[in-house]
């Protein structure tokens, strides 16, 4: 019988790449992800040359080439935006294994700049793929949806159904993640300095913005922006040799529930029950123990639903827990996407590596130095509940991580 | 005037026979003669049972609305249409289709209930190709 993994390895280090957000000189993935590897390497105080196992959404190669690494581990896996919480779930497994000491999970993505690039090229458009023998392509692309936003309202719809919810309970936690990201400089939203439609909004701004997929207003939607993000993996007998302190790994796991969202049974259930269960269990801590939450906010939606998966809140009262500004700044519940969230922070498209470095930063101290000299420490949290969502509401990873004593 | 929207290219391996009743206006869905469930989208093996022995049925094009959005925002053909409202439906025969949903006034959401019975009807987009939509009766 194997051991339980549980802390049998940490987070050392976590960064972001040079810029992010708007970049309007234009930036590429391959960038994005080198600057953050650099960024996380020297915050550890160790050279790239050490990683012995890289973990990101198909790019793994690239970065080893790039770098002249031969690393021993190489992982690709590319479910959506929670990508990173399994790498880091795969991360542990290949360190308990006694594979490797050292691994980065990598990030990079200019879905603003990209995005730019290749407008009328047909890129990111409808969820179909290009294969047409898929079967969204051919059951799912005729229909017109465009992207994420015209799936996730249909579980809006359908929580307001079953659940008596309404647009403003959901308008709640975009206010809340705003108020956040004012505090946050490095966040798109933070100020009508970094961006006109930066500073704090209220529910009349998010129900009175314009309609992207109804029940979903523009101020419900995740931002597109460039983003480069990395963390260190580090095995146990490691973790505490490093410039940097560690967050401990006391829980994780993986799950999903369906690819398509055609096959999605119950649209406001996701397989975050499981995930986190499971990261729970292998903590020995349940959701009362959660001193903070980083949930994948690509919508307002899929917050408030993720919040129920996790234990967090009531099923079918996800709202509740940013009722009154209660996960926000001062707020009287648990601190939740301190960074401003994918809502107002930062959303390259796949927002899995900005929960971590956001968790690692609270968590580890590194905050109140701030990364890139910026000041962030916002909650005297040790323990955090780490969950993202990919695909449309399809895939969750979920991580317990608990700070160093 | 020409169907301006994404064709489907049917795959001659699993659905062909999907895409034939459409062309005759029939709902043809793929059926497990093993646990005798209907599935959907069609596959060459029982999701419920795991059995290969699949044939194919018409079924009646009747089901519900399961939940619904209305699109502000879409691409190609179908940025001429905005606003317009996509649906899940749930079959009579069992699972579920996606669909833009006719019948309904995009402009009052409000009026468009989920749990309403719909209809299936074809539109000819080629040749060779139907498409199925479903209209709230
Ligand atoms: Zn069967």
């Amino acid at each position: 019988m194997p051991s339980n993994p549980s802390m049998s390895a940490a987070i050392v280090g976590a960064a972001e790449s040079d810029q992010i957000g708007y970049i309007e000189e234009g930036t590429t993935d391959q960038i994005l992800h080198i600057q953050a590897i650099s960024n996380v390497c020297a915050q550890v105080g160790i050279s790239p040359s050490e990683i012995e196992g890289i973990f990101s959404v198909g790019y793994s190669t690239n970065i080893a080439e790039y770098l002249g690494l031969h690393p021993k581990y190489i992982d690709t896996t590319g479910v959506g935006g929670c990508s990173f919480q399994m790498h880091v779930h795969h991360a542990m497994a290949a360190i308990n294994a006694g594979i490797i000491d050292i691994a980065v999970v990598s990030h990079g993505e200019s879905g603003y700049s990209g995005g730019r690039k290749n407008r009328g090229r047909g890129r990111n458009r409808g969820a179909g793929g290009s294969d047409p023998w898929q079967p969204a392509s051919m059951f799912a692309d005729p229909y017109g949806a465009a992207g994420a936003p015209s799936n996730y309202s249909h579980a809006m719809t359908r929580h307001m159904h079953n659940y008596g919810t309404s647009h403003k309970d959901f308008a709640q936690i975009a206010v809340t993640t705003r108020d956040w990201a004012t505090l946050n400089p490095r966040a798109v939203m933070h100020s009508k300095e970094t961006n006109p439609y930066g500073g704090k909004i209220t529910i009349d701004d998010v129900e009175n913005s314009r309609l992207i997929s109804w029940p979903l207003h523009l101020l419900d939607c995740c931002l597109v922006t460039d983003h480069g993000g990395a963390v260190i993996v580090a095995s146990a007998e490691r973790a505490r040799s490093f410039k940097t302190k560690p967050v401990w790994i006391a829980g994780a796991a993986e799950s999903m529930s369906h690819q398509n969202m055609m096959e999605m049974d119950d649209f406001t259930r996701t397989s975050a029950p499981e995930s986190s269960l499971a990261a729970y269990k292998m903590a020995g801590m349940g959701p009362r123990e959660m001193e903070m939450a980083m949930i994948y906010d690509s919508f307002t939606i899929t917050a408030a639903i993720t919040a129920e998966m996790l234990g967090l809140a009531k099923r079918g009262e996800g709202p509740s827990l940013w009722e009154g500004g209660k996960a926000g700044p001062g707020g009287s519940g648990i601190p939740v996407n301190t960074n401003g969230g994918g809502l107002s922070f930062s959303h390259s498209g796949m927002y899995g590596m900005m929960l971590l470095v956001e968790a690692y930063r609270q968590l580890s101290g590194t905050a109140e130095d701030g990364v890139h000299g910026l000041p962030g420490k916002q909650t005297n949290a040790k323990t955090a509940i780490v969950n993202g969502t990919g695909g449309s509401l399809s895939v969750t990873g979920t991580l317990v991580l608990v700070a160093d004593d | 005037m020409a169907y301006n929207k994404p064709i489907p290219d049917p795959d001659p391996y699993t659905t062909q026979p999907f895409w034939d009743g459409a062309k005759a206006g029939k709902l043809m869905l793929p059926r497990c003669t093993n646990c005798n469930r209907a599935h959907f989208y069609p596959r060459m093996i029982c999701p419920h049972c795991y059995s290969r022995q699949i044939e194919w049925f018409e079924a009646s094009g009747e089901g519900w609305i399961h939940t619904f959005a209305v699109q502000h925002r879409a691409f190609g053909g179908w940025a001429d249409d905005v606003p317009f409202v996509t649906a899940y439906i749930d079959l009579k025969e069992g699972d579920r289709m996606f669909t833009v949903l006719r019948g309904v006034d995009a402009a009052k959401p409000e009026t468009i209930k989920v749990g309403a019975s719909v209809k299936i009807e074809f539109e000819e987009a080629s040749e060779t190709v139907s498409i199925p939509f479903w209209r709230v009766v």
